[in-house]
Formats: structure tokens, C-alpha cells, sequence
């Protein structure tokens, strides 16, 4: 069950690993794997929300489970300079018209490079225990840092 | 728009230049190529055919045999009409990426003038690349001469593109003795000969954007046995496309060719299994050999390697009057029998005749394949089937310097 | 069955004469084949060129023949070659060389039993008049003729025109001097 910013998506999402095994009729000539259901024209231009993704497609496969940690988004600090969303090796960080909306937990490992590469001060994105409330961490977001002058 | 080739009726052609023609007129898309004795000529005519406007492709020039069956398989999977060319040590580099395309299931057409491998470094013709890809999960045919190099070249597209196999096929002449040999070949015409490998239908191609695709994915022991096991699967069925497409050809041009091919089987008390340009000179010898001897031999080749026509083999061999068989490898076997006496005593097991079986070594680094060692190997045979027993080692080396080479005998109490 | 082997150098055109002969040939009916030994051979390299011709299909894939005609075409093979190799008691050798056919075969003692056998010529000379450079392989056709008497001067040089159609009309036109030229003098 999908629980991303962007709401329910197309396709019900599961466990990586967990998808059923394929038999003898459903084993793809060449092991080529379509990318989405059907024709698929002009899928650059829409959003994620939007394909038709296909099972092999590991949009449709979540590695949720697999984080320690977690990145929580701060919009009010955060400057939309999509720092985060370029680096990001799991394209987990969600923009629309370079603005930033958040994160799609269905597919960040929490690596915490996002955190890394926020030039904000106090930094817009911050890593909390994967058990935290995310209401309560943006309620005790730290304040700006001073430069310390020698 | 490609020129026409003016051709005419009759051509003097080597199995190189045949085989070049052949691929021009399927109009190939893409010949990414590294040329090697003997099998430059082919790709070197290709590059000029399209210099002069005799084809509309591409010529990709790459750094070894490696990167030219990786070019293949890319545009291959991009959904190009795909040819090359190779031999000897650079089919041997190519093995890697042979067994790439086989498993993604592209049907590249690979020209292969069988050449020697080294070491000792040896340009000319024996089986061992052939034997080399035996594995490689491609279809494998054999020309025996020029215009088989030509007619057989054509097929190969129709074959390995036949939507239900799709599959890469190679298709083998003997180095010098076929690819630099020149002979009367009977061209089709280019309109007619395009007509019969038919346009190119490509599938799950990457360049069609409205369906983007994954080529060349990882399986690990969950899919990949179903895959390796559907690989095979169509490699064994493709047994019926080929006797199909062989059939069409027939029908226009009537040159008939055979899964497996056969001589004077009918009432054959001996007979030799080989492949190759040597099928023809062992053809001839037989001929001399029941008239001026009358001792009743056969030939039979599986023209078809791979997939090897096992039923076919069974089917030729099951005679009554069969009493000994003899198979001859023109590959150095390292430290086992033939691959051609393994696989068709296999074969001639499950016959009701049981004939005996015996194994040549011959023709290695393009020893010359003469008709009067060919009759000696035939009228050895014929010793066998009067002694009821095998009277030699059943390995031989045939044409061989040296202490007569021979391993293990018949176990007779 | 007619089987030619040819002596030459890697470079002097054996082969190319080989299957010129072998063009010409096919487009009577015949049935050929045009081939060489050569493999890695370095330009300069003594090597063997052969043609089988016949009225069937031919199927013979061994490359060792019993020659009806061995043409030599550099001048220096004649002594240094095996030319008389698998000799057979009608085959007849044709021989570049400056020299008359007695001094020839004087000097080399495997010909001396042969001597009803051997023709001369001297293809060398005959194409540096006319091609301009050192190329037996067209003359040597001419005296083939003659010696064979396979086919008239006149049907050989028309159909070796249409073989040569893609060179300038300059060179044909040399071609067809050198094979007249060694049409009438081969001795």
C-alpha cells in the first residue's frame, strides 16, 4: 500500500522480492522486460503517478523495510534549490515545477545523502529514527547555526 | 534507396564473395565487424557495397571480435537487420558475447570461414571454431562449397528472424577450401533474392520508444533455468522452420538442401559421417570406390550442426544393410573422442542396425582431405563389417606423419 | 576433367588469371573452379595457383591434382619449382622464359623426357611491351589457348574483355595485345 506524497499510486505496490514467481508462459523471450503496461508513447512527459508502471518495473516494488533511518523534509527552510533531488541514487525525492514536495518512502533506503548535500542553514532535510513521528521531529527542528568567529 | 548489383546468370564466385552478396542483398542494417584470415573478404565487399550505394547500413569498425559481436547485439536489440563476419581466434574472442545473443534471443546472422585455432597460429581451415560455438546456443549450418556459402547465407535470415525462433544462427564454410575457392554460382537477383529473406520484423526493438524495453537482464536461480531451458527449447523446434525456409527455397531456385544430407545410403554397408567442403571430396570417392571396388558406401552429413538432428541421424543410420560407421572430426579433440562420432554414435545407438562405430581425426591446420585417403578410410571400414569386429584402434589419425596414432579397442572376450 | 596448376609469385596475378580463366569458362556451360595455396604467403613468395574444369559439377574439394596443364609464369620457377610434381604421361607444361625451349630444357634435366611436351614463351617481355609492367597472367592465357586449342583467339578475347570490364579501356586493350602477342608466339 502506497502511503507517498503524491497519494495512491496507479499500481498497488509491494515488498521487492516478494513478487510472485513467474511460470513457464510468463517467462519473457530473451528476458526482455517491458517497462510499462501497453504502449507507452510520450511517457517522458508524464509524471510517476501517471504510468501505467509494469510489474517488472521496480517502481512497483518497495525497499521501505530496508531503512534504519529516515530523511524528514523541512518546506519551511527548504530554498528549492534541488540539490537533493539531483543527487539522490533511488530518485526518492519528489519535485513538481522544481518545487520540492517531499519524500517517496515506497523507495528511499535511507542513505541520508539528501541530508548531506542540503546547503540550507539549519538544513532543510534531516535524518530521524525510521520509528520517529515526523509531526514531532519538524516540531523540534533545530534553530540556524552561528558562525563561530576566532 | 539501394543501386542494383547488375548480376548475371552464372558468376564465378569464391564462398567469400557468395557470401558477401548474399548479406548485400538482405540489405543488412548494421555489419559491425573486425576482419580476420580468412573471412576478411567478407565484411571488406560489404564495406564497399555500401561505399557504392549498394546498401543502406551501417559499417562499424570496432577494436577486436569482442566489441564486434557487442556492436551485433546492440543493434540487434535496437531492431536492425544484423550481420558479421569472423574466424579462428576471433570467434574465440567473440564466444563470450556469443552466448549473449543466444540467450537475448537476437537473431544475428554470424559468417563463419572455419579456420584453425591456435596455438601453433594456423590461417587455414579446420572445425575447431565451428566445434568452439557447438554450445553457444546458436544455430549452426554448413556449407560445403561456394554457391551453398550464397544459398545458405540467404536462408540463415529467414531462419534466425522466423518469429518462432529468433535465434542467431551461424552459417560455417571451410576456410580456403570454400571461402577462397572460386566456382560457378547461380545468383538470384537482387529483387528476388530480398523477396525471399523477406523484411525485417523486429521485436520488442529499443529504438520503438512506445514501448521501452530492458535488454539483457540479471536472473539468478529463480528464472534463469526457465530461460536457459526456453533458449533450448527453441533452438530443438527450430528444426521445423529450417526444413521450411529449406523448402521454400527449393521451390525457388531447386537446389534442395537437408537437415541432414545423405549419399547412396539406400544399401550402404559403410558409411562416413563428416562436414564440411570434405563432404563433396568423400561424395566422389564413394562413387569411384562401389565401381571400381563395389564395396557399397554412404555419405552423411549434418549439414544442420546445431540443433543436431539427432532424429535425422537415427532416421539415415537405421538401415539393414549398415554394418560400420565411420566419423570424421576435423578438430583436435583434446583428450576425447570426436564430437561428431559422440554425438551421432548417440544417435545410431537407439537404431535397431547398432552399426559399429569408429573415429578420423583428420584435416587439422588445413591438412589436404585427398579422395585416395578417403578410399583408404573406406575400405578399412569395409575390412571391419567382414571381420564382424572393429579391426583398428576406434580413434584414428588420418593423414598423419609419424608412428600410426590410435586409441582404445573393441573389448572382445 | 582438365586440371591446370600454375606456378607463380604471390603478386604476379596467378590468381586473378585463375579465375579469368575460370569467368570465361563458366560462361560456356562449363562447370570450374579457380583456386590457390597461398594463405600467409609475403608478395614475391613462390605459390600455386589451380582450375578444374569440367562438363559436370565438380566436387572434388582436394587441393593436390594431377595436372593436364602446369603453367609456369615467372621465369625462375621453371628451375627452382617442382614444376614436373605429379606428372602424369599427357601433361603439358607451359613455360615462361627468354630462352629457347632446347636451352631450357637443357638446363633443367626433369623436362628432358618431356621435351614433346613443353611450350615456350616469353610473357614477361610480351607484357612489359604491351600492360607496360611485369604481368604474365593474361599472356599466358593466350598461349593456353593455342597449346589447348579450348577455345578460338577471337570468342577468348571477347569474353576476357567482359572479365576485365571494370579496368580502363587502355588496359583491356593492353590485355588483349599481350594475349594475341603469346597466342602466336608460344613455341
Amino acid at each position: 500500500m502506497s502511503t507517498g506524497v503524491l497519494g495512491t499510486d496507479k499500481r498497488g505496490i509491494r515488498e521487492l522480492g516478494a513478487e510472485e514467481k513467474v511460470g513457464w508462459d510468463e517467462v519473457s523471450e530473451g528476458v526482455v522486460l517491458n517497462s510499462f503496461e501497453g504502449v507507452a508513447e510520450d511517457i517522458a512527459h508524464k509524471k510517476a503517478e501517471e504510468r501505467d508502471y509494469s510489474d517488472f518495473n521496480s517502481y512497483t516494488a518497495t525497499v521501505a523495510s530496508w531503512r534504519i533511518i529516515k530523511p524528514v523534509y523541512n518546506r519551511d527552510i527548504c530554498i528549492d534549490c534541488q540539490n537533493c533531488w539531483v543527487w539522490c541514487p533511488d530518485t526518492s525525492i519528489i519535485s513538481r515545477d522544481k518545487q520540492m514536495l517531499g519524500i517517496d518512502y515506497d523507495h528511499c533506503k535511507g542513505c541520508g545523502v539528501c541530508v548531506e548535500v542540503c546547503p540550507t542553514n539549519p538544513k532543510s532535510l534531516l535524518m530521524y529514527s525510521e520509528a520517529a513521528d515526523n509531526e514531532e521531529a519538524l516540531a523540534g527542528w533545530p534553530q540556524k547555526e552561528k558562525k563561530e568567529k576566532n | 534507396m539501394a543501386k542494383e548489383f547488375e548480376l548475371n546468370e552464372v558468376e564465378v564466385w569464391d564462398g567469400n564473395y557468395a557470401a558477401s552478396q548474399a548479406l548485400r542483398q538482405a540489405q543488412i542494417d548494421v555489419v559491425a565487424a573486425y576482419p580476420i584470415t580468412p573471412s576478411t573478404p567478407i565484411v571488406e565487399n560489404y564495406g564497399a557495397y555500401i561505399a557504392n550505394g549498394y546498401v543502406d547500413g551501417e559499417f562499424v569498425m570496432v577494436e577486436s571480435e569482442h566489441g564486434a559481436m557487442s556492436g551485433c547485439v546492440g543493434a540487434s536489440a535496437a531492431g536492425g537487420r544484423v550481420a558479421t563476419a569472423t574466424s579462428s581466434q576471433g570467434f574465440a574472442l567473440m564466444t563470450e558475447v556469443l552466448y549473449q545473443a543466444s540467450g537475448m534471443r537476437l537473431p544475428i546472422v554470424l559468417t563463419v570461414v572455419n579456420r584453425a585455432l591456435a596455438s601453433p597460429l594456423n590461417v587455414r581451415g579446420d572445425h575447431s571454431d565451428m566445434y568452439l560455438g557447438r554450445d553457444s546456443g546458436w544455430i549452426q549450418i554448413d556449407a560445403y562449397d561456394a554457391q551453398e556459402a550464397y544459398d545458405l547465407a540467404l536462408c540463415a535470415f529467414r531462419i534466425g528472424e522466423h518469429l518462432d525462433v529468433r535465434l542467431p544462427v551461424m552459417m560455417h564454410q571451410d576456410g580456403f577450401t570454400t571461402s577462397h575457392k572460386a566456382q560457378n554460382v547461380y545468383p538470384l537477383k537482387d529483387e528476388v533474392a530480398y523477396k525471399f529473406v523477406g523484411d525485417y520484423v523486429p521485436v520488442n526493438d529499443m529504438l520503438d520508444f512506445s514501448r521501452p524495453v530492458t535488454h539483457g537482464a540479471q536472473t539468478e536461480e529463480d528464472w534463469h533455468y526457465e530461460h536457459k531451458a526456453k533458449q533450448h527449447k527453441a533452438l530443438m523446434d527450430s528444426r521445423s522452420v529450417i526444413d521450411e525456409v529449406f523448402a521454400d527455397f527449393k521451390a525457388l531456385t531447386g537446389r534442395e538442401y537437408k537437415r541432414v544430407e545423405s549419399y547412396m545410403m539406400e544399401d550402404a554397408e559403410v558409411a562416413l559421417v563428416l562436414l564440411g567442403s570434405s563432404v563433396e571430396t568423400a561424395v566422389l570417392a564413394a562413387k569411384q570406390l562401389r565401381e571400381e571396388e563395389g564395396i557399397k558406401v554412404g555419405i552423411v552429413s549434418p549439414r544442420c550442426f546445431r540443433p543436431f538432428p539427432y532424429d535425422l541421424i537415427r532416421e539415415t543410420l537405421d538401415t539393414s544393410s549398415l554394418k560400420v560407421v565411420s566419423c570424421l572430426d576435423k578438430s583436435a579433440p583434446g583428450g576425447a573422442m570426436g564430437a561428431l562420432f559422440n554425438e551421432v554414435s548417440a544417435a545410431a545407438y537407439t537404431t535397431q542396425a547398432r552399426p559399429m562405430m569408429t573415429n578420423y581425426i583428420y584435416g587439422l591446420g588445413g591438412r589436404d582431405f585427398a579422395v585416395d585417403e578417403a578410399k583408404r578410410i573406406m575400405r578399412e571400414q569395409k575390412a571391419h563389417a567382414d571381420a564382424g569386429h572393429i579391426t583398428t584402434p576406434i580413434q584414428q589419425f588420418s593423414g598423419l606423419r609419424g608412428p600410426k596414432l590410435g586409441f582404445f579397442e573393441t573389448r572382445r572376450s | 576433367m582438365v586440371e591446370i596448376r600454375w606456378h607463380s609469385r604471390a603478386g604476379q596475378g596467378a590468381v586473378t588469371g585463375a579465375k579469368g580463366l575460370g569467368s570465361v569458362v563458366a560462361t560456356t556451360g562449363k562447370q570450374v573452379q579457380a583456386y590457390a595455396l597461398y594463405g600467409s604467403a609475403k608478395r614475391g613468395a613462390a605459390m600455386n595457383a589451380y582450375n578444374r574444369i569440367d562438363d559436370e559439377p565438380i566436387t572434388n574439394q582436394e587441393t593436390k591434382m594431377f595436372p593436364d596443364f602446369v603453367f609456369v609464369i615467372d621465369p625462375a620457377l621453371a628451375f627452382s619449382d617442382d614444376i614436373t610434381k605429379n606428372d602424369k604421361p599427357g601433361t603439358q607444361y607451359i613455360i615462361t622464359t627468354h630462352l629457347s625451349k632446347e636451352d631450357l630444357i637443357s638446363q633443367i634435366p626433369a623436362l628432358q623426357d618431356k621435351a614433346d611436351r613443353v611450350y615456350v614463351v616469353d610473357c614477361m617481355q610480351i607484357s612489359l611491351d604491351t600492360i607496360g609492367r611485369a604481368m604474365p597472367n593474361t599472356p599466358i592465357l593466350g598461349a593456353f589457348m593455342k597449346v589447348s586449342k579450348m577455345y578460338t583467339l577471337d570468342f577468348f578475347l571477347d569474353n576476357m574483355k567482359k572479365v576485365l570490364a571494370k579496368f580502363p579501356q587502355k588496359i583491356i586493350d593492353a590485355n588483349m595485345e599481350a594475349i594475341t602477342r603469346a597466342y602466336n608466339e608460344v613455341k
